[in-house]
């Protein structure tokens, strides 16, 4: 059994065993190359969900805000685990798998609900805020026949409740007991970027934006870990200044780990070398309602910033947007890609105003991010063709450094160093 | 059957008491259930209830129970409604 | 003005708006698409999960008519996807309010999507809740919440609905 007892590198992610056994071969030049069966293979699915969301990672729930009073839960999934996210009696969010413990029903089947405490719809098992079995009929019998066995024990047999934190707001889970502390998983750079969104002020929840995307999860990931095409698919951040190939910015893969950190900075509209060659380059466009594209400063003063909390979510301010995203893999050739949006209870209405006008860059129909899921399509349209095909990641070198420069796929060279030694490729 | 709700009634020794008979956590009936000490407990999920006062005793229940004033004269088994 | 026209009329009126809204997305004539608003407008898309919840964010949602033109720029300017062909179906237009200069209405909408080498899909569903200002070019949207009954938006929302 590969469990590590102590993690003395910080962000060092250890991973869990898997029963599934897997006969292919990474290509030889390593993870500068991304093999194409690695967005269709089923096996290497299945042992991507046990080993990254059933093993030893922290994994996105929600935000405290979407569940204010005691008994209100939230539904969602770790990988493909349904789970639930509750307010329990003590005011602390507790993290339940979303499965009786009887025959495995989805106990709640609504997105979000209150409740004083679960029942399953199927045989009406009955457990506390906790997961704990309280109840199920006829555990006596029924006239003086049948009933459960003498030594059947209620608490064997509860719904297993997860090791959780809060997080300035923010609640994760993992499903193992190996886990290092999610301060020690993160490391101080992720857990940085998370804190600096997440100051502990008390949220205000804005809403949800969801799609489903035909392509392989770990796709999402790489698109947002490749600063590389966002000036070259999205027009749009150069075209209104937003974000420039030579702006100021910083990709850090953190060792170790798929975890990663990209920073840049705001600096507006302007016209210098790197701008021809980016052929999509308008200068007489301008937006009508500049206020679209002009964020307000406030406490970022103008650095986008962001990080990949692997497995699975990702926290970061675009322009006065404060969002958290969450990839949900329904399959090997599709995901599910959840925004969530928030503010501070202290936002005055120009602020809150602010925050949801430039949601509309983001989500499925955002101006710098609905082309991305029609390039992810088309990456598993091709993928799918030619699984004994590669792709190659070698712009900024073939290397996992730090870099200060925004155009490179540093990152996701990163992300693929530790996937190809956690899977065992 | 006592004003559209049924009753359920408690030989405990020689007294004789009388609660309502639906669970308030649930679609049961209490007169289904299983009496230990002065304690009603629901086939349903197992709450216990003072059978007495009608206080909830054990989780999941924290509802009170209505209960009714008995009274048992020659064998007949009379409850105080509500007055008209 | 509208108390003049029977409920009849006004319904037949308000169908033939739902109608040519419509067939302005279906036949990619965006640019038209703002001329259906006044100024100080508010158009939003945004889920039935929002919407139940009262929580405000849209898919898209613009605060007044320049943002539809914007959004029609960004289309046609800036943003990249696979060409398809959008069929709305509308159904169910439903007169709820009538004031002197103001209407309050919804209907249903169906949208159906073909891209080139797939076969067609339902790809949005859902209602229309209007407000509409009479003005001296005829009725127009002051404000529409597209309610999209759909759980999750298949890839991307490109064209508005």
């Amino acid at each position: 059994m590969d469990t590590p007892t102590t993690c003395s590198n910080v962000g060092r992610q250890n991973p869990v065993e898997s029963p599934v056994h897997i006969e292919r071969r990474w290509p030889a030049d390593g993870y500068t190359r991304i093999p194409y069966w690695v967005y269709t293979d089923a096996a290497v699915f299945q042992k991507e969900m046990d080993v990254f969301f059933a093993g030893n990672t922290w994994n996105y729930l929600g935000l405290d805000c979407e569940v204010p009073e005691v008994g209100c839960y939230k539904r969602n999934w770790i990988g493909t685990r349904p789970v639930i996210m509750v307010r329990t009696e003590n005011g602390e969010i507790a993290v339940l798998e979303n499965r009786c413990a009887h025959r495995g029903a989805q106990i709640c089947w609504q997105n979000t609900g209150k409740v004083n405490d679960f029942t399953c719809p199927y045989h009406q098992w009955n457990y506390d805020l906790n997961g704990n079995l309280q109840g199920l009929p006829f555990k006596r019998g029924v006239m003086g026949k049948g009933g459960m066995p003498r030594d059947f024990d209620p608490k064997q047999h509860g719904i297993r409740k997860l090791r959780s934190v809060n997080r300035g707001g923010t609640i994760w889970a993992t499903f193992s007991d190996e886990a290092p502390t999610f301060e020690e998983y993160c490391g101080p750079e992720v857990l940085a970027e998370i804190d600096q969104v997440f100051p502990g002020k008390k949220l205000t929840l804005l809403g949800y934006t969801r799609q489903l995307i035909p392509s392989n999860w770990k796709m999402y990931i790489e698109n947002l870990k490749d600063p590389y095409h966002a000036t070259l698919l999205h027009t749009f951040y150069i075209t209104f200044g937003l974000w420039r190939a030579d702006s100021k910015s910083e990709n850090y893969p953190i060792p170790n780990s798929g975890h990663s950190v990209m920073i840049s900075h705001n600096e507006g509209k302007k016209v210098t070398e790197a701008t021809p060659e980016m052929q999509r380059f308008r200068t007489d466009l301008e937006m009508l309602d500049r206020e679209t594209v002009t964020p307000k400063k406030e406490f970022n003063g103008g650095r986008v910033g962001g990080a990949w909390v692997f497995p699975a979510a990702a926290v970061g301010i675009q322009a006065n947007t404060l969002k958290t995203r969450h990839v949900i893999p329904r399959s090997p050739t599709e995901h599910e890609l959840v925004f969530t949006y928030y503010g501070y209870e202290d936002d005055d209405e120009d602020m809150t105003r602010r925050r949801l006008k430039q949601a509309n860059l983001l989500g499925p129909a955002g101006f710098v991010s609905m082309d991305d899921s029609e390039m992810l399509t088309q990456c598993q349209i091709g993928a799918t063709g030619y699984p004994h095909e590669a792709g190659i990641i070698e712009m900024g070198g073939r290397d996992t450094e730090r870099t200060d420069y925004m155009v490179s796929e540093v990152l996701i060279r990163g992300f693929y160093r530790y996937y190809i030694e956690a899977m065992g490729f | 059957m006592l004003d559209n709700e049924a009753v359920c009634l408690y030989a405990l020794g020689e007294r004789v008491y009388a609660t309502q008979d639906r669970c308030p956590h649930g679609n049961a009936s209490l007169s289904e259930g299983y009496i230990e000490d002065c304690l009603i407990e629901c086939p349903l999920h197992q709450g216990l209830f003072d059978i007495e006062t009608g206080k909830p005793k054990g989780p999941p229940v924290t509802t009170d129970l209505k209960c009714y004033e008995v009274k048992v004269n020659d064998g007949t088994v009379y409850l105080r409604t509500a007055g008209p | 003005m509208s108390n003049e026209i029977s409920p009849r009329e006004l319904r037949a009126e308000l169908r033939d708006l739902y109608e040519d809204y419509a067939l302005c997305l279906d036949e990619d004539r965006l640019e038209q698409w703002p001329d259906f608003f006044v100024e100080d407008c508010h158009y939003r898309v945004l889920s039935r999960e929002n919407h139940d919840a009262g929580l405000p964010i849209g898919l898209i949602y613009c605060m007044n008519k320049n943002m539809l033109k914007d959004r029609v720029t960004a289309l046609r300017e800036t943003t990249m996807s696979e060409p398809r062909s959008l069929r709305h179906f509308i159904s169910g237009v439903s007169l709820r309010e009538r004031k002197e200069d103001t209407l309050v209405s919804q209907a249903n909408f169906a949208i159906m999507e073909s891209l080139s080498d797939r076969d067609p899909m339902l790809n949005m569903v859902g209602r229309y809740l209007d407000t509409w200002r009479h003005t001296s070019d005829g009725w127009k949207l002051s404000s529409r919440d597209c309610v999209c009954d759909n759980y999750r938006v298949r890839t991307s929302l490109i064209v508005p609905v």
